[in-house]
């Protein structure tokens, strides 16, 4: 954003360019990908529970197929609540960036290029996670409620993919915060030429 | 050893980015979301959240150790200015004793699943609303590491480097 807009806000932004010391976005970010992730991971397990039924009787932990799929839809709904929660702290965030403009990412992108693929692909992400979740439910509830294996293939390899699109889509984030430095506290100080070591001891 | 890794980059890392708080995505989540099943669901009465608890706490305790490993390796590797360092040696400090609360925690359920399936003390909720704050004390200092005092972001690395940071 122009740095005369963010202006308007100055005297209650820090260091780091925002009213608060710690990003909110990327703290959210953890439960995003770790809720859905392990969602489809737990699916995965019960999906797969042959393989895994020896393993939790040699460990004398009782599991039955039908908890893991629980799990599965538990995580997964959790994840999709809490990541209009982390788009919204992102766009919040990215209104107030003023990223490093000399610096090209190791993907060689830009900065502005790098924030608008990641604003961007963070609504389609959010959209893409409560599809999947909708779907997770219609499985649970109507089309495979007395199936067995309650997910299908197909969900479980849509989750796959995600998955490697969210690793995409997080680099991109890792590249704001350690290569453009956005709200990092240490990497603004330094572009105004001062010592964090001083400043933050 | 040393000479078999490959060279480090401009994050001081033999890989591209940091991976450490990749691999702690998991065990935050999986923690906070045990936690805040067995609230509802010791309220509720719902005893299928007590297993989704159960098998979040069983996971997590696994991802921490590899969590610890990568974070070991990348503060190692981080060469902390003076300012940054009394912040790493709380997250360190407790991180591995994180391992073993959540270790014994998770070993505490394993033996209230076998007896009483449906059912968790309050003690037992007690002890998950500590292991919570103790986890968000944790995120907060790991917070303080990457947001305030960069460490392994580009701009640190680059003036540790030109000395810029005595």
């Amino acid at each position: 954003m122009n740095p005369e807009v963010i202006d308007q806000l100055k005297t209650q932004l820090g260091a780091n360019g925002l009213p608060y010391a710690i990003p909110i976005h990327p703290n959210l970010v953890h439960l995003t990908l770790g809720l859905f992730i392990l969602g489809i991971a737990f699916d995965i397990i019960g999906a797969l529970f042959f393989l895994q039924k020896p393993i939790f009787k040699f460990l004398a932990i009782s599991a039955t197929r039908s908890n893991f799929f629980d799990v599965g839809w538990y995580n997964t709904l959790a994840s999709a609540i809490i990541t209009f929660f982390t788009v919204a702290a992102g766009f919040y965030e990215m209104m107030l960036a003023e990223p490093s403009t000399g610096v090209k990412s190791a993907w060689g992108l830009q900065a502005m290029e790098t924030m608008l693929w990641h604003g961007v692909g963070g609504v389609f992400l959010l959209a893409l996670i409560v599809g999947m979740t909708i779907w997770r439910g219609f499985q649970r509830y109507i089309w495979r409620k007395d199936y067995n294996q309650q997910v299908q293939w197909t969900y479980l390899l849509s989750g796959l993919f995600i998955m490697l699109l969210m690793y995409v889509h997080g680099t991109l984030g890792a590249h704001l915060a350690a290569e453009f430095g956005v709200h990092n506290t240490a990497d603004m100080l330094l572009r105004l030429g001062k010592n964090p070591n001083l400043l933050l001891n | 050893m040393l000479k078999n890794l490959p060279p480090l980059n401009n994050h001081n890392l033999p890989y591209p980015d940091t991976m450490h708080p990749i691999v702690v995505h998991f065990v935050i989540a999986m923690v906070l979301f045990a936690f805040l099943c067995d609230v509802i669901g010791y309220f509720t009465r719902n005893h299928r959240l007590f297993e989704v608890s159960w098998w979040n706490m069983f996971f997590a305790t696994i991802s921490i150790f590899i969590a610890i490993i990568f974070g070991q390796f990348e503060a190692g590797l981080a060469e902390p200015y003076d300012a940054a360092q009394p912040v790493l040696n709380l997250h360190t400090l407790l991180g591995w004793s994180l391992s073993a609360i959540l270790a014994a925690i998770t070993a505490w359920r394993y033996v209230i699943r076998s007896r009483t399936p449906q059912k968790i003390s309050v003690y037992y909720l007690a002890a998950g609303l500590l292991l919570t704050v103790l986890v968000g004390t944790q995120v907060y200092f790991g917070d303080q590491l990457v947001w305030v005092y960069g460490l392994h972001t580009v701009p640190v690395i680059e003036a540790m480097k030109e000395r810029l940071l005595q």
